[in-house]
């Protein structure tokens, strides 16, 4: 999947994600819709485009999160990497495999991006570990709605997918 | 040297697009830098798709509410009919009270022009509550509508925020309960002061420097002091819950129940201008005597259609009562 898919999927969820929230729950829990992009990139894709799109995904996420930048991109490609060494040592196929995957990883994430501000923050701004609980729910969420993630990022791989000529033609 | 940077040309890759954003996030950690023209742009973008969203969704619950909702409709008109009627009385009551309140101001010689408020009504079309990001909701009213940064973000109920970036068309509100938010307040009651700090949850805040001599206690009203020059006094921001006073240090603590639910927030009306002087500046015989301000006084509203909106509720009349302690 070239990296520009990937930079207008998480675009677009982003924006999806947060018009819906408005109306489910108005914000009480949180969902990360353009994490299992990263994930099936790096299931899927390949080492550069992957790594690539992980990266543009991240910029995306370092984007909405407002936060100082950088963040979510460095999550994002370790993620992806993340993705990519468990893609090889397990067999992941199935949409529960995926959203599995999405759902630790999305954990993962979130308490990666609590760890990092808290070193950076002063005492006061630092975020709690009593956010633990939100990015659970959260890394939950995203790993149960992940395989609609994975049913759109198939079909627009299989829109862009160029069909390599047989052998035997 | 050109044969291995071939060789492991991916690998190198991957390791800069680990340690460059790491890099970068640690820079601007302490620092954060201004968008820049391209993250405006892409921001922009996301405006569009959440309105289109929000409009879609609204207008199918409305459609719902408007058609298949009519059920029951005529028993509601008559209950709200009864409403009616009590909150004429109500309100005839409050202009009474409001001309002996202006007949005893003018007694006392502290009449004072109300200040001009202006405040723009948006509507919330995208929510990040996102832990490990900022708290952030999106309105559907940006600079073209007057709005700019750190302008007060309030409800009927209180405070919901500040305005933290803003496009031509959107803007971003830091709600309350981030933990980059820090809103000065007082004690209404008892007039202490201290800072309300959000928590990266949206149910919860924390009291801080709330010296611990201070006179606080479960339940106070907090409202805004006007200190921190970004929100007008007298709006309230919570409510004091947990108070802890240990035997050493110098600040007690406590948590805060924010006023406003900012999951159920749907509109806001974000504050334009508005008057600027704080607790401090008001004379305390001039405080004594202060009235409630009424809204319909001079506060004029562009609506969340666009168009001028009736008057809206002064969070500012909390004060009065409170104004009247020592």
């Amino acid at each position: 999947m070239k990296p520009v898919f990937a930079f207008a999927a998480a675009l677009l969820l982003v924006s999806v994600q947060a018009a819906l929230l408005r109306y489910l729950g108005g914000g009480a829990v949180s969902l990360s819709l353009a994490l299992p992009v990263v994930v099936y990139l790096g299931l899927f894709a390949g080492n550069v485009d992957g790594a690539v799109g992980a990266a543009a995904v991240g910029y995306v996420l370092d984007l909405m999160a407002g936060g100082p930048k950088g963040l979510m991109t460095f999550l994002a490609v370790a993620l992806f990497l993340g993705s990519r060494l468990a893609g090889a040592a397990l067999s992941i196929h199935g949409k529960t495999g995926f959203a599995v995957i999405t759902a630790v990883g999305a954990f993962l994430f979130g308490v990666g991006a609590l760890l990092l501000t808290r070193a950076v923050s002063p005492v006061e701004t630092a975020p709690g570990f009593g956010l633990l609980g939100r990015v659970f729910v959260d890394a939950c969420l995203t790993g149960a709605l992940s395989p609609l993630v994975l049913l759109g990022m198939r079909r627009l791989d299989g829109l862009f997918a160029r069909e390599e000529p047989g052998l035997l033609r | 040297m050109v044969g291995l940077l071939k060789r492991y040309r991916e690998l190198i890759l991957v390791c800069l697009l680990l340690v460059l954003p790491l890099g970068v996030f640690f820079a601007h950690a302490k620092h954060p830098s201004e968008r820049t023209r391209l993250d405006r742009v892409i921001l922009a973008l996301t405006g569009p798709i959440e309105k289109a969203i929000g409009w879609t969704i609204s207008g199918a619950i409305e459609t719902w509410n408007s058609y298949v909702g009519l059920r029951g409709a005529h028993a509601r008109a008559l209950a709200l009919q009864h409403e009616a009627t009590a909150l004429k009385l109500d309100q005839l009551e409050l202009t009474r009270a409001r001309e002996e309140n202006e007949r005893l101001r003018r007694l006392l010689g502290f009449a004072r022009e109300v200040p001009d408020r202006r405040v723009v009504g948006a509507r919330i079309v995208g929510v990040r509550l996102d832990p490990k990001g900022l708290q952030l909701v999106t309105l559907d009213r940006g600079a073209r509508e007057g709005v700019a940064r750190m302008m007060p973000v309030v409800v009927a109920q209180g405070v919901v925020g500040r305005v933290h970036a803003v496009t031509d068309t959107t803007s971003d509100v830091l709600l309350l309960s981030d933990r980059n938010s820090s809103i000065a307040v007082r004690v209404e009651r008892s007039r202490a002061r201290a800072n309300v700090r959000g928590t990266g949850a949206p149910d919860t805040c924390r009291l801080e420097y709330a010296l611990r001599s201070d006179d606080m206690q479960d339940g106070d009203v907090l409202v805004t002091s006007g200190t921190d020059g970004v929100f007008p006094r007298g709006l309230p921001v919570g409510r004091i819950t947990g108070l802890k006073r240990s035997g050493q240090g110098l600040y007690q603590r406590a948590d805060v129940a924010p006023a406003v639910d900012v999951t159920k927030v749907e509109e806001v009306l974000v504050m334009t201008s508005f008057d600027r002087r704080t607790d401090e500046a008001v004379p305390a015989a001039a405080a004594h005597a202060a009235p409630a301000r009424t809204a319909a006084a001079a506060t004029a509203v562009t609506g969340v259609g666009g168009g001028e909106a009736g008057p809206v509720p002064a969070p500012g009349r909390v004060t009065a009562a409170a104004e009247a302690k020592p």
